[in-house]
């Protein structure tokens, strides 16, 4: 079985005590215990501003366990990547960000789609999942 | 000390794969001014499938509201009950109509957010078995 583990170490000193939350998971197919995620795409690239582009240019399998990581490696503080999926507005990646999500995928109006702002965004993102379908050739 | 986050990938899918480790550092949007407010951490008990709000983004701790189209984030781990993980069972998590993803037992996420009103962060379970949320969410103050 192939192996994905994704920890996250989180602290805060906006509480009136430091917060320190730690967190791993061991990443599997939808529904199974035994069985991990076993596809990934994995890219570093530049992203320019002007149009929204979808993030992974294939079709995963649908409502599985896909999960996203994206981070923003632009180091200009003012630029941001901004994150829609289907039409709904999910938030903004400044630079240094990052992001790791279930990615449901539930239909073509569903995929990531990303956008530049401030400059051209320097991004690296992986998605590990349990099947996908290349876009066909034009 | 700031507000930070550590993620650690590791996966032995693809050979030669090295694995993500990186750090941020929750900022204000636009500039290196350290993320000013927090929901603090919270946990939140779920019974029934359907759709409810996990965070309401005009009405946080009733007392303050998020600032439009910031730098907001929120943690989420699905814990299941009472020291019972099902990896096999889950918790839709939605912005608004739109659902972002399951989260499985033991599973967490950290995602941006608009605090936008009416964007709310919202949680489905998958079955009428009990399972228990935790989150926090970072923002700015509007």
């Amino acid at each position: 079985m192939a192996t994905t583990t994704a920890a996250v170490t989180l602290t805060s000193d906006l509480l009136s005590d430091n917060m320190s939350v730690s967190a791993s998971t061991t990443c599997m197919k939808a529904g199974t215990t035994a069985d991990g995620l076993d596809g990934m795409e994995y890219g570093y690239l530049d992203l320019i501003t002007g149009d929204e582009y979808d993030l992974i240019g294939a079709t995963p399998t649908a409502s599985k366990a896909s999960k996203l990581y994206l981070k923003n490696h632009s180091t200009d503080e003012t630029y941001f990547i901004a994150i829609t999926q289907g039409t709904q507005a999910i938030g903004r990646l400044y630079a240094g960000d990052w992001m790791f999500i279930p990615a449901d995928f539930h239909d073509a109006a569903g995929e990531i789609a990303i956008t530049a702002n401030g400059g051209t965004n320097k991004i690296c993102y992986a998605l590990f999942h349990e099947g996908i379908t290349k876009d066909a050739s034009a | 000390m700031a507000t930070t986050a550590q993620i650690n990938i590791a996966s032995d899918i693809a050979p030669g794969f090295g694995g993500i480790i990186e750090t941020m550092t929750l900022t204000q949007a636009g500039n290196i001014v350290d993320i000013d407010s927090t929901t603090g951490f919270s946990i939140r008990k779920l019974s029934a499938t359907g759709a409810v709000d996990l965070v309401t983004m005009d009405d946080i701790s009733n007392t303050v509201e998020t600032k439009d189209s910031t730098a907001a984030k929120i943690f989420i781990r699905n814990i299941g009950y009472k020291g019972v993980i099902d990896k096999s069972v889950g918790v839709t998590i939605g912005v608004k109509a739109e659902p972002i993803g399951l989260l499985y037992g033991g599973d967490w996420m950290m995602m941006p957010l608009t605090g936008i009103d009416a964007d709310d962060v919202t949680v489905n379970p998958a079955t009428d078995d009990t399972v228990v949320i935790e989150y926090v969410m970072f923002y700015e103050e509007n």
